[in-house]
């Protein structure tokens, strides 16, 4: 139905500005986070961390702690099985390393042991009094030296699906992949260029701190309150750890105070407060300090050897990429993050040759997740840089060669990695290069290295894109599909009931709007409720950017059932109309109700909320729908950044001037929330390039910055470009199989911009740098080392 | 050690038996239920734990709750008048300026501040007075957005009235 008709018609909900649904509740403080969750009779419970980077426990005493009586846990006291807090890859190829408390911690901030008691105060203290006798390794905190023959092991066995593998010179995984004849194609080649490149180690600095409730159940069951993005992996996860029946485990969803891939995974804290609830038999609550926080999640750090070959008329005609990534003390998702590495570099750009090799390491470091983008805004940095300089190699515009050369219309897609293929059907990667580029004035940019004074401007462009969602026609090594339930209640009103996880995007916004559109009813009609584990059907997690493009069209499909429903209804209520087929429903906003009805006869007319009140009146049973859906695509939403960069050569300081941000996301759902993931991720984005990083004391293998913010700084309001200087365009494209033709934005909307900014410091002072961040230090001391200054 | 401390919350007259060394944002959320100022730090470095205390910010992570006996204090849940919701919270709704939402609260009470100061603030104005207030979601440019509408919306409100 019609979308396509619709599209005609101009659509009622979709691609206008209407107000959040949460919004009352977040701007007056009653929006309920798992912080705010307190329960009668409620222990608090603090963890006992590693101050050590590598250590082993000799031995372990609680008996203070108990004597203060508090409830205590150690490694002895928790299932004795090896496990992964992600829940992605299909278990056969999922690597498990982690345990829930160990007496072999790997990085400073690996748990060992944890404590509950009536307050906060006393849970600090009695973790305090516990007395442990340490054998301490020395530490190892860069891959390269992780991976020399001798050192410790960070890990000896370790469990692959369900076999036990013996881990050598610390390398958790690896993935090499090949295709044509790169040594061919960079001899018969005009014009290689190699380079190396070393990203930032960054934190997530979501604003609200990991936090768990976990409730023990008199049927022996478990209720858990926590931050996450998946509450059917975490349900999943206590179930196979504490070897309780999945319908006695219950989730709950709760609004999550960002979280930017760091709740992907079931975070480790989640199983510890339910092993202090099982045991304690009451309640128990741990919230982590900041401080705590930062040693929980980073993103992982990547070093790249990049090669790449092009003919004089700039076709390009091989692209070679080792990749050698520092993952910390655990996997998370190391293995598929291989796989995906290599899906968004052959995504990029049109290599025909490829050759890569990837390489995951484990280090005393705190674990790497995903970080908005997984991966694509270190290897798109990286490209987009390199892209940029093959252009000035060969002599031409940088537009030009991405024109000639990007994965687009038509295109074979992989950005999922090697197992998740589709073909790209909608594309708006030109029209957004060529506006993005009018604003800008991209024409008129500097020649890199021709300015003079103290304070010099560039222009840089970086383009990328990220999935929407992890969906394909094969079942692979990923788990991706979704579900939800739509039902009328006896008033005409709707419940939209589903797992997804909306982090503050307004996925679930979309979703509501999706579904009155598709059902013809008012959207203040739908009622998004915030659901459990035991009252919704699968989904896999928020990420990917899939909340939009997949969970849309499941509402969509679900709005669908239930309107056929209700059309038959109406067919035995106005009792003359021949079949479902002759009726059609819309919206009427002074009644507040969607109205079905006879085309051409105004008189001929029900409303839903009558439809739905005489169902349950006569007995016809409840109006409802039950969805589960595997997208067979996951399309490229595709991001355009230009950015203007102002560097001062006297302190090194960079400030955005001017931004344009082109993004093709095909129909806009939510236009004003759209443009919010661009100005975020824009934030973050010029964060990674010139701020963040999260460097160790290479003596205790401790964070540099000790988990304070004010030594890891993120962007504030007045690092910014002003709002008139932040253009935001969205392409006029139309993907054929997203929900009335939308795809993902939230992971595009930060991955070209590292590039951009590398891109137009480049283009200001004629200086490339190789290592994120780009920092005064290294800006001054580049421009020293070449005479620039 | 502590003592009982009376004070205005959002309007409203409390007492209260506090420790000596207890922070206001624990006693605001553990003890009076009053849950918008948010912990997000601890230290006083990201503000989304900001209260109006007489009229002014302060980091209620910072601050004693003994230090607010006599005082007054306004939270994000005291701004609606009459279940009306404040022109500044509004304004935030208006513009797109919410994700996540956590910071949300300290940002609103910060903005009350901003506007009753400088009535006509322009974005250097707003961008310096916001600086201590972390969001990791927005880039600010709609938080920035809504406190300009904001600004313009009191703006017509007066000379409305003035009329009257």
């Amino acid at each position: 139905m019609a979308s396509s008709s619709l599209k005609q018609e101009g659509f009622r909900y979709i691609g206008k500005r209407t107000p959040r649904k949460d919004g009352v509740a977040k701007v007056s403080g009653q929006m309920r986070y798992t912080y705010d969750i307190y329960l009668p009779g409620m222990l608090y419970g603090r963890i006992l961390k590693s101050p050590y980077p590598h250590a082993k426990i000799k031995n372990i005493d609680v008996s203070e702690a108990e004597k203060m009586g508090a409830v205590v846990i150690t490694f002895k006291d928790v299932p004795k099985k090896k496990f992964n807090i992600r829940l992605v890859s299909a278990d056969r190829v999922n690597y498990k390393d982690w345990e829930v408390l160990t007496d072999h911690p790997k990085y400073v901030g690996d748990y060992v042991a944890a404590v509950a008691a009536e307050t906060e105060e006393l849970a600090q203290k009695a973790v305090e009094a516990i007395k442990i006798e340490w054998e301490v390794f020395e530490p190892l905190l860069d891959p390269f030296e992780s991976m020399k023959d001798g050192r410790p092991k960070i890990h000896n066995k370790i469990l692959f699906g369900s076999k036990e593998i013996t881990v050598k010179n610390n390398v958790a995984c690896r993935l090499d992949y090949s295709e044509g004849d790169v040594e061919k194609a960079f001899k018969e080649a005009d014009v290689v260029i190699e380079r190396t490149f070393k990203t930032n180690r960054r934190y997530h600095m979501q604003l609200e701190p990991k936090v768990t409730v976990a409730k023990p159940e008199p049927d022996g069951g478990i209720t858990v309150w926590t931050t996450t993005q998946t509450i059917h992996n975490t349900r999943i996860l206590i179930s196979q750890v504490f070897d309780i029946p999945m319908s006695k485990v219950n989730v709950k969803k709760l609004p999550i105070g960002g979280s930017f891939g760091s709740s992907i995974q079931t975070n480790l804290v989640t199983l510890v407060a339910v092993a202090l609830a099982l045991k304690a038999g009451r309640p128990v609550k741990i919230a982590l300090s900041r401080e705590e926080d930062m040693y929980e999640h980073s993103s992982y750090q990547m070093y790249f050897r990049l090669k790449v070959a092009a003919r004089k008329d700039g076709t390009i005609l091989a692209g070679e990429l080792e990749n050698t990534m520092d993952i910390g003390g655990h996997q998370i998702q190391a293995y598929p993050l291989l796989g995906c590495l290599l899906g968004w570099f052959v995504s990029l750009y049109k290599w025909k040759n490829i050759k890569y090799k990837g390489i995951a390491v484990y280090t005393n470091k705190v674990p790497a997740c995903a970080f908005r983008g997984y991966g694509n805004p270190q290897i798109t940095w990286a490209v987009e840089s390199v892209i940029d300089e093959l252009a000035e190699a060969l002599g031409i515009d940088p537009i030009e060669l991405r024109l000639k050369n990007y994965v687009g219309r038509g295109d074979l897609f992989w950005g999922q990695g090697p197992t998740v293929k589709s073909v790209v059907k909608s594309d708006g990667v030109p029209e957004l290069l060529k506006k993005g580029a009018e604003l800008i004035g991209w024409y008129n940019r500097p020649q890199p290295g021709e300015q003079k004074g103290r304070f010099r401007r560039g222009i840089g462009l970086g383009r990328g894109f990220h999935t929407s969602g992890a969906g394909g026609r094969i079942s692979g090594e990923v788990i991706d599909f979704t579900g939800c339930i739509l039902k009328i209640n006896e008033d005409g009103s709707v419940d939209y009931i589903t797992a997804l996880q909306d982090h503050g995007g307004g996925s679930l916004d979309a979703h509501a709007k999706i579904i009155a559109e598709e059902l013809g009813v008012p959207l203040e009609k739908i009622n998004i409720i915030w659901a459990d584990t035991q009252t919704t059907v699968y989904d896999v997690c928020t990420h990917a950017s899939r909340g939009t493009y997949v969970g849309g069209e499941a509402a969509r499909r679900a709005a669908r059932e239930v309107k056929k429903k209700l059309l038959e209804y109406a067919v035995r209520l106005l009792g003359d109309v021949v079949n479902p087929e002759a009726l059609n429903i819309k919206p009427d906003e002074e009644l507040g109700q969607g109205v079905i009805y006879v085309e051409g006869m105004p008189d001929k007319k029900i409303t839903v909320g009558e439809v739905a009140r005489e169902a349950w009146q006569r007995n016809w049973g409840s109006v409802a729908a039950v969805v589960s859906y595997r997208a067979t695509n996951s399309p490229p939403a595709y991001t355009v950044y230009f950015v203007e960069v102002e560097v001062d050569t006297e302190t090194g300081r960079l400030r955005p001037v001017r931004v344009v941000a082109g993004a093709d996301v095909g129909t806009v759902i939510n236009p004003d929330l759209a443009a919010g993931q661009l100005h975020g991720g824009f934030a973050q984005g010029w964060g990674m390039a010139v701020l963040e990083d999260t460097p160790y004391d290479p003596e205790t293998g401790e964070l540099m910055c000790r988990g304070f913010i004010t030594d890891y700084k993120i962007m504030t309001a007045q690092d910014l470009p002003k709002v008139d200087d932040f253009t935001v365009i969205f392409a006029s494209t139309h993907e054929p199989t997203g929900p009335f033709g939308a795809k993902g934005l939230g992971e595009a909307a930060l991955n070209p911009v590292a590039g951009a900014v590398a891109n137009a410091i480049y283009n200001a002072i004629g200086v490339r740098l190789y290592e994120l961040p780009i920092t005064p230090e290294k800006i001054l001391k580049a421009l020293k080392e070449r005479g620039l200054k | 050690m502590g003592k009982i401390i009376r004070f205005r919350l959002n309007g409203r007259p409390v007492s209260i038996y506090v420790e000596n060394n207890e922070l206001l944002l624990n006693v605001l959320r553990e003890k009076l239920g009053v849950m918008s100022p948010k912990y997000g730090c601890g230290i006083g470095e990201c503000g989304a734990c900001t209260v109006l205390l007489d009229g002014e910010p302060v980091l209620s992570c910072l601050t004693l709750a003994v230090e607010v006996d006599g005082k007054d204090v306004v939270t994000a849940e005291g701004l609606a008048k009459d279940s009306e919701l404040d022109v500044v919270q509004r304004a935030f709704i208006e513009e797109g300026a919410i994700q996540c939402g956590y910071c949300i609260p300290g940002f609103i009470l910060v903005a009350k501040k901003l506007l009753e100061e400088n009535p006509e603030p322009d974005e250097d104005f707003i961008r310096e007075y916001i600086r201590g207030n972390l969001c990791r979601c927005t880039g600010y440019v709609n938080i920035v957005r809504a406190i300009k509408r904001a600004a313009e919306e009191l703006k017509f409100h007066v000379g409305k009235n003035k009329q009257v």
